[in-house]
């Protein structure tokens, strides 16, 4: 049997060439098995509630409870402001490191692993090694943030302090101290990755612009508001859609460094999606609340992939 | 890096070093004076207890009896092995079948991966504990749940790594492969002899990232897996850190032994890496 690979192939070629078929077949199969159904399965699930025999359908019963949880609408601040403080504190310090390093551009092998281990390690090791310096009296830190002296009133112990009062109504801002370090911790182990994305983007810019821009007369921070940014967007997109997925789905820090608390102070969405799911076992729930999280993803991956084209169209 | 640094030095240190309040950075201290550098006390303690090594009569008079090693690091082991090879045969195949066939279907399916790629493990996870479950309940005859749970790893990772795979055979020209076929090679021959050696480093990189990935992971080996002793290494941590959580060093040291591996990996294929990382930038 001839087997051709033409360039231009016309619609009916293929007729009896069905190796490309054999080849993704099979991870057809694995995608369909572990993705789409669990995905079906999961709608499925939310609209479910179970009774002694079996599940019994309750349609949108398990949203409503959801959406009428206390505890939701907490979460959902606490993922907010942990977002926030994250892609912020992550965008800003990568964008500087980036702009620094934009000049010299010969970073020993070694260097540039030690640069990347925060993002090599996972991410309850991240976790463990920040709570190593926290822990209450015995971490390093701790000799330096219990003192009276220098938090008043007596002392910031992160892991089991009270969040301050709310300054608007319900919403949990400011942080408590153990969200502050957790949104540190995550951006400590985002930010090789920003600033190489960030740098990688900086040095497409142009360097003919900026130099007649200066002649012109702009000043540093013109330069880099007028004509850096603008430039770079869609990879400032890209890198800022990225942190917002990986901080909406990263759990693993907040099971090593604070377990959810003190108290419930730090359950993100993605830890609540576990206390409900496993730990009260209400799978109903939990499957509306996994829904709600993956339709948000998956609606910031197709805003990223839309940029993301965009750009590429227009080159 | 200076929370690693920390890392380290706690794992250094001796018990009761640990346990002093206000803690000091360096066990070097005397009752007279507080930084002596003859003085110190670095000991390895906390690595003896992950590993636990006690004297035995075989070669090389040594065994290692603590949990960690013996249980959850050859499972992550496995674990992320195979998965990545699985991966990169699947999406290997896949991506060179994207890349170089077109088909009916072709932007229908392409689409459809990319869609899928951007679902975390998060959402599906719940459903694939009820699956589990229920796989569990009827028995079948090979099911184990390390085959399950290397099955999720590989679906979980294939959407991200066809896309990459299909990335890298785009970059290689088929004059090659036309090349080769007509001096007399056949498809297959072709496919095996000239475009899989330039398509290595491709697949090299997804094979590392999905590596690492699996090695990293917690959530999935945390909730899927029933039996303590089929769970990876990352949850073996996370039992430690129960049992230990007051002797720092004994952790610090899991630390580092867990995530060491994964640095040195680094380290020898950095490139590789990074390559692997701008084109799934979007999963971070």
């Amino acid at each position: 049997m001839q087997k051709t690979m033409p360039r231009r192939a016309g619609k009916g070629w293929l007729r009896r060439n069905y190796l490309p078929f054999w080849l993704i077949l099979p991870t057809v199969i694995v995608l369909l098995v572990v993705q789409v159904y669990p995905a079906v399965y999961t709608v499925w699930l939310s609209l479910q509630e179970r009774e002694r025999s079996g599940w019994t359908f309750v349609g949108s019963y398990n949203f409503e409870r959801l959406f009428g949880m206390g505890l939701f609408g907490e979460s959902v601040g606490h993922t907010i402001v942990f977002l926030a403080g994250y892609a912020s504190l992550t965008m800003v310090l990568g964008f500087i490191i980036a702009l620094l390093l934009n000049r010299k551009l010969r970073l020993s092998g070694l260097y540039i692993t030690l640069l990347f281990i925060p993002w090599i390690i996972a991410d309850i090791i991240a976790g463990l090694v920040f709570r190593l310096l926290v822990v209450p009296d015995y971490g390093l830190l701790s000799g330096i943030l219990q003192n009276p002296a220098i938090f008043p009133p007596d002392g910031l112990s992160v892991l089991t302090a009270v969040p301050p009062k709310p300054w608007f109504g319900d919403f949990p801002f400011p942080p408590a101290p153990a969200m502050t370090f957790l949104i540190l911790a995550s951006a400590w182990r985002a930010l090789p990755f920003i600033t190489l994305l960030l740098l990688a983007a900086m040095q497409t810019v142009p360097t003919e612009i900026i130099e007649s821009s200066r002649i012109d007369g702009a000043n540093g921070w013109q330069v880099i508001r007028h004509i850096m940014i603008p430039l770079m967007l869609p990879t400032l997109v890209v890198a800022l859609f990225s942190l917002t997925l990986s901080g909406m789905n990263g759990v693993g820090m907040v099971f090593s460094l604070t377990g959810g608390g003190p108290g419930t102070s730090t359950e993100v969405l993605s830890y609540m999606l576990y206390t409900i799911g496993w730990r009260q076992l209400q799978f109903g729930r939990a499957a509306a609340l996994a829904l709600l999280i993956g339709v948000v993803n998956w609606l910031l991956i197709m805003g990223t992939l839309r940029v993301t084209r965009v750009e590429e169209r227009s080159r | 890096m200076l929370p690693i640094a920390t890392t380290v030095l706690i794992s250094f240190k001796r018990e009761q070093d640990v346990i002093r309040k206000p803690p000091v950075i360096f066990p070097c201290d005397t009752s007279t004076q507080s930084f002596a550098w003859g003085e110190c006390r670095w000991s390895v303690e906390g690595y003896q207890r992950v590993i636990a090594p006690k004297p035995s009569s075989n070669w090389p008079f040594i065994t290692l009896t603590g949990n960690m090693l013996r249980i959850y690091l050859p499972n992550t082991l496995l674990y992320a092995t195979t998965s990545s090879l699985l991966v990169v045969v699947l999406a290997g195949m896949s991506g060179y079948a994207f890349s170089r066939y077109r088909f009916r279907g072709h932007s229908a399916l392409m689409t459809g991966i990319l869609a899928i790629t951007g679902v975390p493990l998060l959402t599906n996870l719940l459903a694939l504990y009820q699956m589990s479950v229920t796989l569990r309940k009827s028995s079948l005859p090979f099911y184990d749940d390390r085959l399950f749970i290397i099955v999720v790893y590989v679906g979980f990772f294939l959407p991200l790594s066809v896309w990459i795979a299909k990335g890298f055979f785009d970059a290689i020209p088929r004059e090659l492969e036309e090349a080769a076929l007509i001096d007399g090679c056949s498809p297959v021959g072709a496919l095996f002899r000239i475009t899989m050696p330039l398509a290595m480093p491709g697949l090299m990189a997804v094979f590392l990232l999905t590596f690492v990935n699996v090695w990293n992971e917690f959530i999935a080996g945390y909730l899927l897996i029933s039996r303590n002793d089929l769970k990876p290494a990352m949850f073996g941590l996370y039992d430690f850190l129960g049992q230990n959580i007051i002797n720092l060093q004994v952790i610090a040291a899991a630390c580092i032994l867990i995530a060491l591996p994964m640095v040195i990996l680094f380290l020898f294929a950095r490139r590789s890496f990074l390559e692997a990382m701008v084109e799934g930038a979007v999963k971070g």
